[in-house]
C-alpha cells in the first residue's frame, strides 16, 4: 500500500525543479538521515529516499522482532513451551526451527516487496535496474533477519517477551541514527560499525550494497542465532 | 542384566536463583511396574522434582536416570519413552483439540492414531473445538491423551485429575492400572492423598524439597489408627479400654464411647466391648490425610 502510494506520487516529482528545490531546502541532517542526495527525482533515488532508507528495512525488522518474540520469548512466557519441550527435542533445534520461521517471514516479505516494486516501476517508470532492486530487497531482509535473530538470542537467554522486543528494537534504532548521521555528528563516527544500517548502507539502489557489509550483517545474524540456540540449551525453562 | 529401574533419583537437588532451595538430596527409585504416588502440600517441590526429570530444569546437584539413561546426557532418548502432563497445562489456544493432538504427535514423529483415538474416546474429549473455548476439565482430558498417546514405558504425572469429574478420575485410575499390568510406571505427583491412595502401590511424601518418608499405602494403612464408636445398651465405661496398649480414648457420652485404635489392639477391643451388651459399632479406616499430617507433625517436632 504504502509502496504504492509512494511511486504514485513520484510521476509528478520526477523531474520536476520546484521539487528538487524543496529538497535542496531540507537541512543537512534530514537529508543526510534520510539517504537524500541531490538525485531525488529520479526514480532509484526516489525509492532509496522513501522507502530503503527507513521505511522497508523498519516493516521487516517489526515483522522479524515481532515473529521471534512471538514464537520463541512468548510462548515460554505463556508456558505453552513446558509440553513441547518435554517431547524428543533438543532445546537447539526449537531454537533453530523459530529461527528459520522467522527467516521465511521475513524473505516472504521481501518478495512480495519485489514484485510489487517491479510491477510499480513498470507502470509509473521508476527506470529500476532489477539486479540492484534485488540486491536492495535482500539488504532490507538481511536487516531484518539480523534484528529477529537478535530478538531470538535476547529471548534464549532470558525468558522475557518484553526484553526480546526492547532490546532489538533499540539496538535498531541506535543503528539507524548511528548509520544515517555518524557523517555529520563527528562523534558517533567511531561508532558506525556497530550499524548494521551503516554496513549497509544508505542508497542500495543507487550505489548498490557492499558485498563486505553485507557479510558483516550475515555474520553478525549468524552469531545471534547461534548464541540463542546456546544460550537457550543450558539454561532452566521458565516456570509456567 | 538386571533391568534398571524406570526412575532413579540420586541426591537430586535443586536450588533456584536468589537462593531458593526447592529440592534437596532426593533419593527414590521406582520399579517398572509400579505407580509411586507422591504427595506433598503445594510449594513442597513435586514440580521442581518432575521437571528435573524431563530436563526442563537443570539440578544444582545429584541426577536423575530413567530407564538406565541420564536425564541430561540422554535427554531426547529418555523423552522419547516418557509421556508428562504438566502441572499447570497450556496448550496452543487456537488450535482445536485434533489439530493440537496432531501437532505433538508429529513433534514425535508417530504417525500410529489407533490408541489415540481409543483414548479420546474412553476420555470423551473434544477434538473439533478450539482449545480456548474448553473448560479446565476438557483441556485436562488433552493433557492425559498426548501423555498416554505414544504408549510410554514411564510417565510422569504432575497433578493429572485437576479439574477432572469424579467419573473420569475413576476411568484415569484405572488406566493407571492397566499401565502398570502393562509393565510400565508411573510417577503420579498429587497434594491430595484420596487421589492417590486407590492406586498406588508406593507412597513417597515430599515436604520443603526433602522427602520425609516413603512407604506401601498398606503399611501407611496399618500404622494408621482406626477411628472405633461403639453404642452400650448402657452407660459406657472407658477403663477396659484404656488399659489396652496404643489405644487411646477420644471421648466417653454416655452410652457411646469412641476411640482411636491401632490395627493391633483392634482384637483386644472387640474382645472388651463383648462383656457388656452392645447396640452398635463402628470402625472407621483412617484417612491417610490424617496420617499424612501426622508424619508431618513428627517432622516438624524433629526440628
Amino acid at each position: 500500500m504504502y509502496a504504492t502510494l509512494l511511486t504514485a506520487v513520484f510521476p509528478s516529482i520526477h523531474g520536476s525543479p520546484e521539487f528538487s528545490k524543496l529538497i535542496e531546502s531540507y537541512p543537512d541532517t534530514l537529508k543526510t538521515l534520510f539517504g537524500i542526495s541531490g538525485d531525488f527525482t529520479t526514480g532509484p533515488g526516489y525509492l532509496d529516499g522513501e522507502l530503503f532508507s527507513l521505511m522497508l528495512p523498519l516493516l521487516a525488522i517489526f515483522l522479524a522482532i515481532g515473529s521471534a518474540a512471538r514464537t520463541l520469548a512468548g510462548d515460554e512466557d505463556a508456558g505453552r513451551l513446558e509440553l513441547v519441550l518435554a517431547y524428543p527435542m533438543r532445546r537447539r533445534s526449537a531454537v533453530l526451527a523459530k529461527g528459520a520461521a522467522v527467516a521465511l517471514e521475513v524473505a516472504v516479505f521481501c518478495v512480495a516487496a519485489f514484485v510489487a516494486l517491479i510491477a510499480l516501476s513498470a507502470i509509473f517508470g521508476l527506470d529500476l535496474r532489477v539486479g540492484r532492486l534485488v540486491t536492495a530487497v535482500a539488504a532490507v531482509g538481511a536487516l531484518g533477519v539480523f534484528h529477529g535473530w537478535l530478538a531470538l538470542a535476547v529471548a534464549g537467554v532470558v525468558p522475557s517477551r518484553a526484553l526480546a522486543i526492547g532490546v532489538p528494537a533499540a539496538v535498531a534504532a541506535a543503528g539507524y541514527l548511528i548509520g544515517g548521521l555518524e557523517e555529520l555528528a563527528g562523534w558517533l563516527h567511531p561508532f558506525r560499525y556497530v550499524s548494521a544500517f551503516w554496513w549497509i548502507g544508505k542508497a542500495p539502489l543507487r550505489t548498490g550494497v557492499s558485498g563486505t557489509g553485507a557479510v558483516v550483517v550475515a555474520a553478525a545474524a549468524l552469531v545471534c542465532v547461534a548464541a540463542a540456540a546456546l544460550a537457550f540449551e543450558r539454561r532452566d525453562l521458565k516456570t509456567p | 542384566m538386571a533391568e534398571a529401574p524406570a526412575i532413579e533419583m540420586t541426591g537430586l537437588s535443586k536450588t533456584y536463583r536468589g537462593g531458593v532451595v526447592a529440592l534437596s538430596g532426593l533419593d527414590l527409585r521406582l520399579e517398572r511396574g509400579e505407580v509411586l504416588g507422591y504427595l506433598g502440600p503445594n510449594g513442597a517441590g513435586k514440580s521442581t522434582t518432575l521437571r528435573l526429570l524431563l530436563d526442563l530444569i537443570r539440578p544444582s546437584a545429584g541426577g536423575a536416570r530413567i530407564l538406565g539413561l541420564d536425564v541430561r546426557a540422554n535427554g531426547v532418548e529418555v523423552r522419547k519413552r516418557v509421556g508428562y502432563v504438566p502441572g499447570d497445562l497450556r496448550l496452543f489456544d487456537r488450535l482445536t483439540g485434533g489439530e493440537q493432538l496432531d501437532s505433538l504427535a508429529r513433534l514425535r514423529g508417530s504417525s500410529d492414531t489407533k490408541l489415540r483415538s481409543e483414548l479420546c474416546s474412553r476420555f470423551d474429549v473434544a477434538l473439533d473445538r478450539p482449545i480456548r473455548e474448553l473448560s479446565k476439565g476438557n483441556r485436562q482430558k488433552l493433557g492425559l491423551v498426548q501423555a498416554f498417546m505414544h504408549r510410554p514405558e514411564v510417565l510422569v504425572l504432575d497433578e493429572p485429575t485437576t479439574g477432572l469429574d469424579p467419573l473420569l478420575q475413576e476411568e484415569f485410575r484405572r488406566l493407571l492400572r492397566e499401565t502398570v499390568d502393562d509393565g510400565r510406571a508411573v510417577f503420579l505427583s498429587s497434594h491430595s492423598l484420596d487421589e492417590v491412595q486407590h492406586v498406588a502401590d508406593r507412597v513417597a511424601i515430599i515436604r520443603s524439597g526433602r522427602l520425609v518418608d516413603v512407604d506401601s499405602v498398606e503399611s501407611l494403612r496399618e500404622h494408621a489408627l482406626r477411628r472405633v464408636t461403639i453404642h452400650f445398651a448402657d452407660t459406657a465405661d472407658a477403663t477396659p479400654f484404656a488399659a489396652l496398649p496404643g489405644v487411646q480414648v477420644d471421648a466417653v457420652d454416655g452410652t457411646m464411647l469412641r476411640l482411636s485404635v491401632p490395627e493391633a489392639a483392634m482384637d483386644g477391643v472387640v474382645k472388651a466391648a463383648a462383656g457388656s451388651p452392645i447396640v452398635d459399632l463402628v470402625s472407621e479406616p483412617a484417612d491417610l490425610e490424617e496420617i499424612f499430617l501426622e508424619r508431618y507433625r513428627e517432622v516438624d517436632d524433629g526440628h
